[in-house]
């Protein structure tokens, strides 16, 4: 009697969880708990944004774009932003040229070439450490190892800016990206499937063939979108080029006959960043609202460049099928 | 089969990347925009074209003038020196300007390492920077340009307090009141140095203020704490308590004092005056002239006693072969120059000063 009740409800409860639905006081807490800390964190980033956005429109409504195109200015009236777009572009163009083929090729030999062994781990163990170094810590590398060293030290710049130039900074950042770099490069060479590669090696080609022809244009989307977003992250550093030499400043020119060589090296530059840091700690309420109209071209700028590796990353898979 | 392409696709995206990187920076150049082919640049000694300035025009604005001015100090300068040097560069637009105000202290660093050419400061070189200056071999001038005022200031909210003389701040921010986290546990000690103010309300006793790096905590310490900590505790006993929330930017010291009713605190005369409506000034009491509030005129007349005299240290040693470096502060203390002085929110030194500050320069310059 009593074992065949239980024998019924046994085979009732697997129906009833198979088709049924039962509710479960347990899954429904975790379910509404999720949804609130997913819910929140939307919250928080929504007031951030309308803030900022809010206290930006007075002064693209009154400005317009001669804020963007505008150089600094310590009168807030006059004050613009073209400076540090240029410098944070000019900044990107090192990461994109220093960070981008030494990262995909130091995970290139880490992934398809390194044998597993002790040196291999430790490599891999203290990328993975370097990746996580606070960026301020690199900044105090950028100021010694290409400040005073490079810049100083080997080509000489003590006069002007001191060696604190566009170069020592985009080295800075490119240093501080590498890691970054290397891992999500790695990340997406692994996940080429093997077989692809067993394949093209057994019917007799090389390695470098097999990387060349197959494994790299399978992690090509990947890797596109990895770097995209390793470099907005570079775009959007502050605390390092404090230390390796950006200007906080709200007045600086460049002479009006340098070359591209002494913009690169003898001229001062500063970035996006470092401008919403030094409007933030102005005391006049109008660059408050300059503050803020930064923070808003840096966002658009940030976003455009994480859609186009969006959209990088669809065009490549497409083509791929 | 496919992957060539694919491979050949992905190349050019990378190089495009690149070269549009490239783009970008060539477009930073102002004249050139094929700048990579510049072959007169190419030597590998970058910083002599800089130096030797083309034409010399004397002492005026030439407006031909190249060169490549670095000022760094004080923050509280900074906004004077940021104004000067953009009037300048519009009539000098060879001249590469730039100027920063990381504090008075950092920018001697940089000035005595030779880095700077001119370094703003709110407070007088001290014994250790002139030493290192010397060592370094770096000759300079003082300039007075402008007066500041410390201004003490509390939340309007607080009305128990309106005036503070040197011993009731030494009470409540000396090195002795570490731990006061109320107003009234100062008055023990207010009451040691007979302060006129004491006892305190028992509020809380909340502060904000500039840190160790900036000129503007060391003239506080040394206008208001160093002569009572030396005569109680010894020499080198010169510093605030350290238990405060300190912050180079003044803006975070305005909203310190503005979101707590029981708020103290100080900072330049500037950032008061710019945010009057939500702060309010404690006068302050010297302890011969009486509590005095500070304004323009009291600041102007050294009658506020927390006033302390701005200054620009410019470095001497090659001004002779420099006519950007001479123009430059020629024209900062002109008439067009120091009207910046207010401007910015500082007070304009008296007749008789600017014309002894000239006088300064003219010798230096030689």
């Amino acid at each position: 009697m009593t074992t065949g009740t239980a024998a019924i409800t046994t085979t009732e409860l697997v129906r009833r969880s198979i088709e049924g639905r039962r509710f479960s006081p347990v899954n429904a807490l975790i379910a509404f708990t999720l949804l609130f800390t997913l819910l929140s964190s939307v919250v928080i980033l929504v007031t951030l944004l309308v803030d900022t956005i809010a206290a930006a429109l007075p002064v693209f409504a009154t400005r317009g774009f001669s804020f963007i195109t505008s150089s600094l200015s310590p009168r807030a009236e006059a004050a613009g932003i073209w400076q540090g777009i240029m410098g944070s572009l000019a900044l990107t163009g090192f990461v994109i040229a220093v960070a981008f083929p030494l990262g995909v090729a130091a995970a290139v030999y880490l992934e398809e070439y390194a044998p597993d062994n002790r040196l291999t781990r430790f490599l891999n163990a203290n990328i993975r450490n370097l990746a996580g170094v606070p960026s301020i810590v690199y900044g105090i590398l950028g100021l010694f190892l290409f400040v005073e060293v490079f810049m100083r030290g080997m080509l000489g710049a003590s006069e002007g800016i001191a060696g604190r130039n566009v170069v020592a900074g985009g080295l800075t950042l490119a240093v501080l990206v590498l890691p970054i770099m290397i891992i999500t490069t790695s990340e997406a060479l692994r996940a080429v499937p093997s077989g692809l590669r067993e394949a093209s090696l057994a019917v007799g080609a090389t390695r470098w063939e097999t990387i060349r022809h197959h494994v790299l244009p399978v992690a090509v989307p990947a890797i596109l979108t990895g770097s995209v977003l390793t470099i907005a992250r570079a775009f959007g550093e502050s605390a390092p080029l404090l230390l390796a030499g950006a200007q906080l400043s709200l007045f600086f020119t460049v002479a009006s006959d340098s070359s591209f060589y002494d913009l690169m090296l003898t001229q001062p530059y500063t970035a996006l960043p470092i401008i919403v840091f030094n409007f933030a700690r102005q005391p006049q309420a109008e660059f408050v609202a300059l503050t803020a109209a930064s923070i808003v071209v840096l966002l658009v700028m940030l976003l455009s460049v994480n859609a186009a590796a969006v959209l990088a990353r669809d065009r490549y898979e497409r083509r791929y099928r | 089969m496919k992957s060539r392409t694919i491979h050949l696709l992905g190349l050019a995206v990378v190089t495009a990347m690149v070269v549009a990187a490239c783009d970008i920076d060539a477009g930073d150049s102002t004249p050139s925009t094929g700048a990579a082919a510049d072959t007169t640049e190419a030597a590998p000694d970058t910083t002599e074209p800089m130096e030797e300035p083309t034409t010399s025009a004397g002492g005026g604005e030439g407006g031909d003038l190249s060169g490549n001015i670095v000022v760094s100090g004080s923050s509280t300068v900074e906004p004077i020196t940021a104004r000067v040097g953009e009037a300048f560069d519009g009539a000098n637009p060879g001249v590469a300007t730039s100027v920063e105000g990381p504090g008075t202290g950092d920018g001697f660093a940089r000035f005595c390492a030779g880095e700077t050419d001119i370094s703003d400061a709110s407070r007088p070189i001290s014994e250790e920077e002139i030493a290192t200056c010397e060592g370094a071999g770096v000759e300079y001038v003082e300039l007075h340009i402008a007066t500041d005022g410390l201004t003490v200031m509390t939340n309007p909210a607080n009305e128990a307090v309106t005036c503070l003389a040197y011993s009731d701040l030494y009470a409540l921010l000396g090195p002795e009141s570490e731990g006061f986290a109320s107003w009234s546990d100062a008055n023990e000690l207010a009451g040691e140095l007979g302060a006129p103010n004491a006892p305190y309300p028992e509020e809380p006793l909340v502060i904000t203020a500039p840190g160790e790096e900036s000129g503007t905590y060391d003239s506080f310490v040394e206008l208001v704490i160093a002569d009572i900590s030396e005569e109680r505790l010894g020499e080198d006993n010169d510093f605030t308590r350290a238990d405060y929330n300190a912050s180079a930017n003044d803006n975070v010291i305005v909203q310190g004092i503005t979101e707590n009713p029981t708020s103290l605190g100080w900072v330049g005369f500037a950032f008061f005056e710019e945010n009057q409506a939500a702060l309010k000034a404690i006068e302050v009491d010297s302890g011969d002239s009486g509590c005095v509030a500070p304004t323009t005129e009291s600041i102007a007349s050294f009658e506020y006693p927390l006033s302390r005299p701005l200054f620009i240290y410019v470095k001497t040693n090659d001004v002779a072969s420099r006519p950007d470096l001479t123009a430059f502060v020629d024209f900062y203390l002109s008439d067009d120059g120091l009207a910046f002085v207010s401007e910015a929110g500082y007070v304009q030194i008296p007749g008789e000063d600017i014309e002894a500050t000239r006088a300064a320069w003219e010798d230096a310059k030689g």
